[in-house]
């Protein structure tokens, strides 16, 4: 075996760059397959100007597993959680970060608190939706398609790509960064969306030739699967080339570290997934809906340590990402929203840890927020009857702001119906 | 120009212009396919304003022709679906033997063990899982028994643990080799093996649950992933189910090993050989349980029994079993079907897989290139087709932008399948092994025109045909097969 080879080897000697020749016919059956927009997607495109014009940017960040409302925003002075909570609570709430008599921040999540006293942090409490199912992969899917009752199979970021902007030939308006497949936010059968896992290996490394076959070969694939096929390896060309121009147009003007101690179930980098999405945000690449991942928040066990873990994580990787868009002139377009699929159990389990829960608070980051705690506080006594919090603002009123405030969009012709109001944003963005 | 290789595809309407999206949507219904797996496509049809026409045509006609109406087709078919694909050899004497035995053989012929991973003996199995990865892809390269490797890692994917949060490998060592023995043998005996699996007892928290305050991870995760499905059973019967697993542990360690890491001395377990969990009574909840409609008091077997009890068990697993293998949406008389005949057998999942592969669904034209094949299955089978030494490092370190780390599942729902397989960093990803494995097999390579009757059963789309006949070489041509998305289909 000693003839093995890694593929990052492969790449330094890039000998097959040499060794595959498609033909002369190749060149005229990739000749179709062009890395531009043709001249009938640009009329799409122009047809469509009509939608959003405005320059804002959404960037979705899921705390995927459960993030523990309760370890987030801390509730300073009710004694009934360190009824329920005997193992977990001392140490939270006398560590966490003040924001007014009743409630402190986490207290690894200092950069987020320096954002709260300039008044960019907006926090709505109590999120959640009526009835929570307490599987992670139900109510994951409950919070992507804005649908409790489970019938929208679109997420609510795709409709929103589908039917408020061009995604056609535009690959990167919507994009998944540090993931591999499409989560299912961005998921919509009319929309193309782009997912990097990771730009400096998002490419063919066969070199130019092997990247006109591959698209000359995904071309009316025929099956169930053809036309997925062929928008994915399409939009990979296209955005391979996008990242070409990016890249060489953009110097991260903060520290983006993902050396921080990684928790056990860390399997997303952060910070890598976030200055990707500043390049193409400082960039012009166009994107406008962005969507990453920090996994590890499911902390039935041993949560004390893991969970501060990763609220560091977060708040390194969330400053640094602010830091940079501010350094770039951006940071006045660009609204931060984190989501989980639920909260946790108020009592904690004799695991150290928490079971699966309902509300939560949900934070909004960036200029566009008006700082400041919004929804109601949720109460450690009434709890419902599964022990868990009783949610006081539906998750889509979230969304709904969202859409209309900061992207300009139809929030009731994406969402199917209007929500109460919950003024989070600055100022609603100007009709477009 | 070679013309031997036959278009597979039904002919292209007519080019038409300007064609919305909407219209092919329209255009796909009408030709049948389902509106429900078009709208689950997960943005199928976006780029129809650049590709128009072509994709209207792979669309509207365009389904691959089945040519599952041949003996050979099937066990080609079959073979890809059960074993990774397959080396000349391994065709050759299934082709000989024809489907229903083949069928027999599989099922049968009881699963070759790996050979020892010396690393496994490391205390507190603290050695790294790349180790673990490249040996279990060897395995499944040189295994006999490659039926046994499909069924274990549909397995690593269904009692799915990582092992990350295991914190041991010697444990996700061992839970592999229980999922290639165990396999085969019945859903009873699995799900009580499960339930005291160290890895697991680790993943799922069970092993620090006690019956004065019980964790419900594993209560909950066995009924709605391993076993009834979501909407079978109620939260208290998480709760109550959670309540009567307490009390089960760790195995105790052989004797321990004092290992220096940094400044730092750690006593770290070792296993003379391998164990399940044990029960503590003192841990355990004794008291008595309403868990899914019965009062009484129960341990592990009871809730295992209580499950198995439930209609609901035998099509979901069944279910579970034919998306893998069947389509990704099996209609529900499949399941029924082949619940009925799993329930009727006691679980036997032999009974389960014999039913599965000689159903009538599976050897339909519309199973044809129904699934897409997983990274795992996409890599074996291109080092199987190509031959020479296995490319197993490559393999291990390619499946991450694929979306596919083996012992290391993205979440306790295992690996999601088909369309989720599919997007613009795998699909880089996939080409780029190919550009890797073809640098690795140096010299001269197997017949590339054996390659496309054989692994792609001569039913390749116009592209595909017109690329490979222009190919200049062997290795061009070998690229055209194994990058083509017949080759990505199973």
């Amino acid at each position: 075996m000693t003839d093995e080879i890694g593929i990052n080897q492969l790449k330094r000697r890039d000998f097959l760059r040499a060794g595959l020749v498609f033909g002369a016919g190749a060149a005229g059956l990739a000749a179709g397959y062009a890395a531009v927009p043709d001249a009938f997607a640009r009329a799409v495109y122009a047809a469509k100007q009509e939608g959003i014009t405005n320059d804002h940017v959404l960037v979705m960040i899921q705390l995927a597993g459960g993030n523990d409302g309760l370890r987030t925003l801390v509730p300073l002075a009710d004694p009934v959680l360190h009824d329920l909570r005997p193992k977990l609570a001392g140490s939270m709430v006398s560590q966490a970060l003040p924001l007014n008599k009743s409630y402190g921040l986490n207290h690894n999540l200092p950069g987020i608190k320096a954002l709260w006293d300039k008044g960019k942090v907006a926090i709505v409490q109590g999120v959640g939706y009526p009835n929570p199912t307490f599987s992670h992969f139900e109510s994951i899917r409950i919070w992507e398609t804005g649908d409790p009752t489970r019938r929208q199979v679109d997420g609510w970021l795709g409709r929103t790509l589908a039917q408020a902007y061009d995604s056609n030939g535009h690959p990167l308006t919507g994009c998944a960064c540090g993931a591999t497949d499409v989560p299912g936010a961005l998921r919509d059968l009319q929309a193309t969306m782009t997912v990097i896992q990771n730009q400096k290996t998002f490419g063919f490394t066969g070199g130019s030739e092997v990247e006109a076959a591959v698209g000359a070969l995904y071309k009316g694939t025929p099956g169930i699967y053809g036309a997925l096929f062929d928008t994915a390896i399409a939009t990979a060309t296209e955005t391979v080339a996008t990242l070409r121009t990016s890249s060489t147009g953009y110097q991260a003007m903060a520290d983006y570290t993902d050396n921080v101690k990684l928790v056990y179930s860390s399997k997303n980098q952060l910070a890598a997934a976030l200055q990707l999405a500043a390049q193409l945000i400082v960039t012009g690449t166009g994107v406008k809906l962005l969507h990453v991942t920090l996994g590890g928040f499911d902390t039935h066990y041993t949560e004390l340590s893991r969970h501060d873990d990763l609220m560091g994580y977060l708040d390194s990787a969330v400053s640094a990402f602010y830091k940079d868009l501010a350094a770039h002139g951006k940071a006045d377009k660009v609204l931060i929203a984190t989501w989980s699929e639920f909260g946790r159990r108020p009592k904690e389990n004799a695991s150290g840890g928490t079971d699966h829960g309902a509300a939560a608070p949900l934070l909004l980051i960036g200029d566009p927020a008006k700082g400041g705690l919004y929804g109601e506080e949720p109460s450690l006594t009434a709890l419902d009857g599964t022990g868990n919090l009783k949610y006081a603002v539906d998750f889509r009123s979230v969304y709904q702001e969202i859409l209309s405030g900061h992207l300009g969009a139809d929030s009731k012709g994406i969402l199917g119906a209007g929500f109460d109001t919950v003024h989070f944003l600055k100022s609603p963005v100007s009709a477009a | 120009m070679r013309r031997w290789l036959t278009g597979g595809m039904a002919a292209a309407p007519p080019a038409r212009k300007g064609i919305t999206r909407r219209q092919a949507l329209s255009a796909a219904v009408a030709a049948g396919v389902g509106v429900g797996a078009v709208r689950l496509l997960g943005g199928a049809l976006q780029n129809l304003g650049r590709t128009g026409t072509v994709v209207a045509s792979g669309n509207s006609g365009g389904d691959w022709v089945s040519p599952l109406g041949s003996e050979s087709a099937r066990v080609m078919h079959l073979l890809r679906r059960a074993t990774f694909g397959y080396t000349p050899a391994q065709l050759d004497s299934a082709l000989s033997e024809g489907f229903s035995r083949t069928v027999d053989r599989l099922i049968e012929t009881h699963p070759a063990e790996p050979p020892v991973l010396a690393e496994a003996s490391t205390p507190g199995g603290r050695f790294p899982v790349a180790q673990l990865q490249q040996w279990w892809i060897d395995h499944m390269l040189a295994t006999p028994t490659p039926f046994a490797e499909r069924m274990t890692l549909f397995w690593h994917g269904h009692f799915t643990s990582d092992y990350r949060k295991a914190g041991d490998n010697t444990f996700m060592f061992w839970q592999n080799l229980t999922w290639r023995r165990m396999g085969m043998t019945d859903l009873r005996s699995m799900l009580m093996k499960v339930t005291t699996d160290p890895a697991m007892l680790r993943y799922l928290d069970l092993a620090t649950s006690v019956a004065s305050n019980p964790n419900e991870n594993y209560s909950r995760e066995l009924m709605e992933l391993f076993s009834m499905g979501p909407g079978n059973y109620s939260e208290e019967d998480v709760r109550q189910g959670a309540l009567a697993l307490t009390g089960w542990q760790l195995p105790r360690p052989d004797s321990f090993d004092t290992v220096t890491v940094g400044a730092k001395t750690r006593r770290l377990p070792v296993y003379d050989s391998q164990k399940s969990g044990v029960f503590n009574p003192r841990r355990g909840y004794s008291g008595s349980v309403t868990f899914l409609g019965q009062i009484g008091r129960l341990d592990a077997e009871g809730v295992v029994d209580r499950i198995l009890a439930q209609p609901a068990t035998a099509p979901f697993i069944a279910g579970r079993v034919a998306q893998q293998f069947i389509n990704g949406r099996p209609s529900a008389s499949l399941t029924t079907s082949l619940g009925d005949a799993f329930r009727r057998s006691h679980y036997d999942l032999k009974t389960l897989m014999k039913a599965l592969f000689t159903s009538d669904d599976f050897k339909a034209a519309s199973s044809y290139r129904s699934l897409v094949k997983s990274p795992t299955e996409f890599m074996v089978h291109t080092a199987r087709a190509l031959g020479g030494p296995h490319p197993s490092k490559l393999i291990a370190t390619s499946g991450a932008g694929m979306g596919q780390i083996l012992f290391d599942p993205p979440d306790v729902g295992g690996w999601p399948n088909n369309e989720s397989w599919i997007s613009s960093n795998t699909v880089i990803e996939r080409v780029n092994f190919v550009t890797a494995a073809l640098a690795q097999a140096r010299g001269s390579l197997p017949s590339a025109a054996y390659a496309a009757t054989h692994h792609l059963d001569g039913v390749v789309g116009a592209q595909t045909a017109a690329l490979f006949n222009q190919a200049a070489d062997e290795r061009a041509q070998w690229f055209i097969v194994l990058a083509s998305p017949e080759f990505q289909l199973k």
